[in-house]
């Protein structure tokens, strides 16, 4: 029987997003926007959806006078991302 | 590569681990990229002021010019504060962080030692910079799992402190010349590597 794989994570831009924000302390979305491609709205959307699950934490600040949107993951973000790759992993190695 | 991800589609197995590995080793390229911009303007930096007092110091006979060492931190971290306010800006990862901590430390180090040798206590204070000069690049290429990185601070530090202890007087500066060129060439080493 294979895990199910995590439904929020098992989407493009929602896992590149968190991708990113494993593999770093917090980044902004600007930052994620580049890296990504993706437009403000639909990246807006993936992001409130990740926040909604507790899986990011958002914090909306300035950096001198522009205003700044940092992303940043959460331990329950880093737990399903660690179990999301162990399942794929698994999905993986049944197929060879 | 990433492209545009408008569609958010659902990936198979193989897609979603390729597009981690993706995501992961192009902010990490990113992060690290953006830490050679640091090596690069203190190594800048570094060659500048010790060429400057050098020639200061050879031509006019005075080590006065020593102080202008002070003026190093006065205009290098405005600059290095310049450099972060980037339009957008670049996370921060564990290995960027230590090496901004390793290079603080350094830095502190060199700047509270240079002032006790100069008001308080005299010391070898070449001898004493050289040596954590090196160690600090050294490792830095530890972190970055950089051999030529390593052995550059290795030769650096100690090679540096046999020349220390055999040069007198201002030929002494040429081994911080040599040091500001290694930690230019670190900065370009992690350009290219993390392109």
């Amino acid at each position: 029987m294979f895990p199910k794989l995590d439904p929020i994570l098992h989407s493009e831009l929602r896992l590149a997003v968190m991708s990113i924000l494993a593999g770093s302390d917090d980044a902004d979305f600007t930052y994620l926007k580049k890296q990504t491609g993706a437009t403000s709205g639909n990246l807006s959307v993936q992001i409130d959806k990740l926040t909604t699950v507790g899986y990011i934490t958002v914090e909306k600040g300035f950096k001198g006078k522009m205003p700044r949107t940092t992303c940043r993951i959460t331990p329950a973000g880093q737990q399903a991302f660690s179990n999301y790759v162990e399942a794929l992993k698994e999905y993986l190695s049944a197929g060879k | 590569m990433i492209d545009t991800m408008e569609q958010n589609k659902e990936l198979t197995a193989q897609e979603s681990l390729r597009l981690i590995s993706e995501s992961f080793n192009k902010s990490r390229k990113d992060i690290l990229r953006n830490s050679a911009k640091y090596f690069i303007l203190w190594g800048t930096l570094l060659t500048l002021t010790s060429l400057a007092i050098y020639l200061l110091w050879h031509f006019t006979g005075k080590p006065q010019w020593n102080f202008l060492w002070f003026a190093m931190p006065v205009i290098g971290y405005p600059f290095a504060a310049l450099i972060g306010k980037n339009s957008i800006a670049i996370p921060q990862n564990e290995v960027s962080k230590m090496l901004g901590g390793i290079w603080s430390v350094f830095g502190v180090f060199s700047i509270t030692l240079s002032a006790i040798a100069v008001f308080l206590v005299p010391m070898h204070i070449t001898l004493v910079i050289v040596i954590i000069l090196g160690l600090a690049e050294c490792i830095s290429g530890v972190l970055l799992k950089n051999w030529p990185i390593i052995i550059a601070g290795f030769l650096l530090g100690i090679g540096g402190a046999v020349f220390a202890l055999l040069v007198k007087s201002e030929a002494q500066l040429l081994i911080f010349t040599l040091g500001g060129v290694l930690l230019l060439v670190t900065g370009f080493i992690m350009k290219i590597q993390y392109k």
